[in-house]
């Protein structure tokens, strides 16, 4: 099996090569011909976290009402009584309780259970097939993300439509649609003292790459020159954050931040993406309190404050946190966890069923586990990302976003309102 | 397709500068590359770009000459470096004294705390850094700027870029605990002294590098029911992520559940990324139980306590001396260190570790996606000298592929090849300040702090974008205009003053990109250039559009 793999991606690789064309770039180069335009009122909104590193599930969405949770963590297992209870069973870490409003006025659910149908315990294969959206197929060249916005195109109409917060483009938006990485809003575009020295320099390089570049540099600078047409209305440097909200310090906090500050701008954005790291705690990971509750505070509270500063808006938004895989069930040697299986994900926003823990749950009986270690698998991750993208975002091929997948609407784990 | 190319070759043959290109190129090589082309083309690859002139003296002195000496960094002289790096004030200090360093940090932050009544927050951040903790972080900076000057002043470019490989294959978070002090003397010791001998010795080197064995958990991997010494049992006493060397013991500040216990089980990370990044990859042949059991045969590979220097250590207590199997090869019970590195031996030498590496080699030197004909002259090369890393870059340098029109400008530079080629190409001096390593951090790739093990990406998608090049135009207009701080530009040895705008094309095209500027580029470089009055202005201006614009991203 290994061997075919590998004689195909190769061949698959040699044949792009051997064309000379970047089909990438073609396909890029289409789309660059639209021009900007007004933003749709009222259009839907998809807000993605990676928590790379594969986020401890169980701590996160604590199954309290489970007696073998404690017997298999007895060092990091979060006490019944400092857990934010939400069903009885299950509730949430304590540095999550920032959250537990939005609970209760059900705009928040969880999704347990969820994961792969890999096996694989490989960080960057994982990621790479959550990202991808084809678990087990490497050779997939675009994101499923990137894949919706091919496939639904009316609304490809301005360069904010996918927008990913960070230095990198991640693989999830990687693809023909044109998408945008911006590291800081405020810093986005040619920067010079005077306006008229920035006005000049923009179009001196706009001529240069649209005259000599070739491949991805042409695409992504045509799409950056547009942008910075258009974010010059905008004025990104006097955002005050709305009813109060308080973003957490740090890279997270500012990313969610921006994200708000581009829905509310109305620049037609409409697939957001931003990375939270820190989650790979083999060791010493603590329990209430300690280092996976320290990451859990600045992802819970910079979700909050993005729900608080959106307010009325957070009614067209979903968002849609993930985990390349969970964590293993009994702790390690060193008071932390190894690489799992299953994990937990959450779901947050106006148009979700909120109030719930969504998905099968398996127990943590041995006899039940994946591989007799790792909380089983009972919700593919593509049943959850195909509903968002139909119910949500409304799309009607989902087989083209998922290849390979045939998405069962009985399968859906619910989380968006009927 | 074969007609084209012979097309291609044909034209290229009558340019010139042809004449020289029999002399220039390889043995064997039907590329019809100039002689300048073919210096320009290793330059960029096996260097971090060319500086002033440096492409006409290389194709003067014959390029495979200029590799040779490349191969044999030993026998270049590099006082000039050697000079600024006694500048540097990090060099001064051992694992030891970083240690101390901080640890002294470390307890004022605590104290810190504790003054300010255990507050959860960060209130330590709110006063402000101490003295002592804006001296560790100047040191910080300081290694992270010595990776930009060696790369960009030294004469050994081809270590430099191997330097760079190694570090990101075999990648460590500096900013996970004890990490921060031990990572210089990992990159100075472990990475920079193999960085061209053989494999095996990097990896074991690695395997039992403080650095290693704590950023990946080894150090406290120890087979289930294992019982330290009294003596060390305080010793045994795990540190964790962000803030460790935690007080011992009744520290007010710290609940039950995050007093640190000694380690009781193996932990599979290190085994993991071993087999899946370091030698196999991850579809290399291997299963979860051969990860289980490469993380038996590392229990014990460990470090002594942080405060008495963090040496390696084994420790014959935490060692599983059951029988192991791995990829179907017995290892017999009763062993001990030695086991260890006999897999990894046995990994090193492991065809599917040959291939894998050998095929990275290439994405770094010749494609993103290498053609399988130097892949297989590099394993070929391994294979016959038992993984010698200079036999293996001397295949893949003599392959026709490293040469082929197609790998020709074919990559994009990663941020730090942008900004050290960029220095490069203006003459620039870099300072010990961390400035134009805090720009290569700005433009997505902070050195040492790639948190996963996989290290930085080698691909262009990873590193064109919108956001990062727009930074990379706004970084080339500060640089020519000597506004970057960190670097002092000297103009004058690219286009001495007053120019013409023609005068100022010419003189970007021919040092900045060897010749190799478009037609476009020209026009636009021309016409922006001509409206400018102040002859400086009009200078940095054709410099930085260069440099910013579209080719100057390739190489």
């Amino acid at each position: 099996m290994t061997l075919s793999r590998r004689v195909f991606l190769k061949s698959g690789g040699l044949a792009l090569v051997s064309f000379g064309l970047d089909p990438l770039f073609l396909a890029r180069a289409a789309y660059a011909t639209r021009r900007p335009s007004a933003a749709l009122p009222n259009r839907p909104i998809l807000v993605c976290l990676f928590q790379r590193g594969a986020v401890d599930g169980l701590n996160m969405v604590v199954p309290h009402g489970d007696a073998l949770y404690y017997r298999e963590r007895p060092r990091i297992a979060v006490p019944a009584q400092d857990v934010v209870d939400l069903d009885g069973y299950f509730g949430l870490h304590p540095r999550l309780a920032a959250l537990k409003p939005l609970w209760d006025n059900k705009s928040l659910a969880a999704i347990h259970a969820i994961g792969s149908p890999d096996a694989t315990r490989s960080h960057f294969d994982a990621q790479d097939y959550m990202e991808s959206g084809t678990p087990g197929v490497k050779a997939t060249a675009d994101g499923w993300l990137n894949r919706y916005c091919q496939h639904d195109r009316e609304h490809a109409d301005t360069p904010f439509r996918a927008v990913a917060f960070g230095p990198q483009l991640p693989r999830i938006l990687a693809g023909t649609a044109p998408s945008l990485a911006i590291d800081d809003l405020q810093a986005f575009g040619l920067r010079a003292p005077q306006p008229a020295v920035r006005d000049r320099l923009t179009r001196a390089f706009e001529a240069l790459y649209a005259g000599s570049a070739t491949g991805l540099l042409s695409t992504s600078s045509q799409e950056a020159f547009q942008a910075v047409q258009l974010l010059k209305q905008v004025d990104p440097a006097r955002y005050e954050p709305a009813h109060g909200a308080a973003y957490p310090r740090g890279r997270f906090g500012r990313a969610m931040l921006q994200i708000a500050q581009l829905i509310k701008a109305d620049l037609g954005l409409q697939v957001a993406f931003a990375d939270v790291t820190g989650w790979d705690t083999h060791v010493n990971q603590g329990a209430s309190e300690g280092q996976l509750a320290a990451r859990l505070a600045e992802f819970g509270d910079a979700l909050a404050a993005f729900a608080q500063d959106l307010g009325e808006r957070l009614r067209d938004v979903v968002v849609l946190t993930m985990s390349e895989f969970g964590r293993t069930v009994r702790e390690n040697g060193n008071a932390g966890t190894d690489h799992g299986h299953a994990t937990a994900m959450l779901v947050l926003g106006g148009p979700v069923n909120g109030g719930k823990v969504l998905g099968q749950w398996p127990g943590l009986d041995p006899a039940r586990r994946f591989e007799g270690r790792d909380v089983s698998v009972t919700t593919d991750f593509r049943d959850l990302f195909a509903e968002i993208v139909a119910r949500h975002l409304g799309a009607t091929d989902l087989t083209a976003v998922f290849p390979g997948f045939t998405p069962d609407r009985a399968r859906f784990p619910g989380a968006i309102r009927a | 397709m074969k007609h084209r190319i012979r097309a291609c070759l044909v034209v290229l043959v009558a340019a010139p500068l042809a004449t020289g290109a029999r002399r220039a190129t390889p043995p064997g090589d039907e590329s019809g590359l100039s002689a300048r082309d073919s210096a320009y083309h290793a330059l960029s690859r096996l260097a971090y770009g060319p500086r002033p002139g440096e492409t006409e003296r290389v194709a003067a002195a014959g390029v495979m000459r200029w590799i040779e000496q490349q191969l044999s960094p030993d026998d270049i002289d590099d006082e000039r470096l050697a000079e600024r790096e006694r500048e540097s004030e990090i060099l001064r200090y051992d694992r030891g004294d970083l240690a101390r360093l901080y640890f002294e940090i470390q307890r004022e932050q605590r104290e810190r705390k504790l003054a300010a009544g255990g507050a959860r927050d960060t209130v330590a951040d709110k006063a402000g850094p101490t003295p002592l903790e804006q001296h560790g972080r100047r040191l910080e900076g300081q290694f992270a700027q010595l990776a930009v000057l060696r790369a960009t002043l030294s004469e050994r470019q081809l270590y430099e870029v191997m330097v760079d490989f190694w570090t990101n294959h075999f990648n460590v978070f500096a900013a996970k605990g004890a990490d921060r002090f031990l990572l210089p003397e990992y990159i100075t010791r472990v990475i920079r002294r193999r960085a061209m001998g053989k494999f095996a010795d990097l990896l074991i080197a690695t395997a039992e590098s403080p650095a290693m064995l704590f950023y990946l958990d080894n150090w406290q991997s120890v087979v289930p029911g294992a019982v330290p010494p009294a003596a060390t049992r305080l010793q045994a006493r795990p540190l964790f992520g962000r803030g460790p060397f935690a007080p011992r013991l009744g520290n007010p500040l710290r609940p039950d559940s995050m007093r640190p216990r000694a380690p009781q089980g193996i932990n599979e990370n290190y085994a993991r990324e071993l087999l899946e990044l370091h030698t196999l990859r991850v579809d290399g042949g291997y299963t979860q139980q051969d990860v289980i059991n490469v993380a038996r045969i590392f229990t014990g590979w460990s470090i002594r306590r942080p405060q008495d220097g963090a040496d390696f250590e084994f420790h014959d207590w935490a060692h599983d001396y059951g029988e192991k199997i791995v990829l179907g090869i017995t290892f017999p019970a009763g062993h001990g260190r030695d086991e260890g590195i006999r897999l990894l031996k046995l990994l090193a030498s492991h065809p599917a570790t040959m291939h894998h590496v050998s095929r990275q080699l290439c994405e770094r030197l010749v494609n993103d996606e290498p053609p399988d004909g130097c892949v297989d002259d590099a394993v070929a090369a391994w294979k016959r000298t038992r993984g010698d890393i200079r036999a293996v870059l001397r295949a893949i340098v003599s392959s026709p592929d490293f040469w082929a029109a197609r790998n020709i400008r074919a990559k994009v530079k990663t941020p730090l090849e942008f900004v050290v080629s960029a220095a490069r190409a203006v003459g620039a001096d870099p300072d010990t300040t961390p400035r134009l390593a805090q720009v290569v951090a700005r433009l997505g790739e902070p050195l040492y702090l790639h948190v996963a093990p996989d290290g930085y990406p080698e691909r262009e998608a990873a590193w064109v974008n919108s956001g990062a090049l727009l930074d990379r135009m706004n970084v080339a207009v500060a640089l020519a205009a000597g506004k970057l701080p960190g670097a002092t530009v000297e103009l004058d040895s690219i286009a001495p003053l007053p120019m013409d705008a023609e005068g100022l094309v010419a003189a970007a095209n021919n040092t900045l990109l060897s010749g190799t500027m478009s037609a476009n580029t020209m026009t636009v470089i021309r016409a922006e250039v001509a409206t400018v009055r102040d002859p400086a202005a009009a200078r940095a201006l054709a410099v930085g559009l260069a440099i910013g614009g579209p080719e100057f991203q390739r190489h």
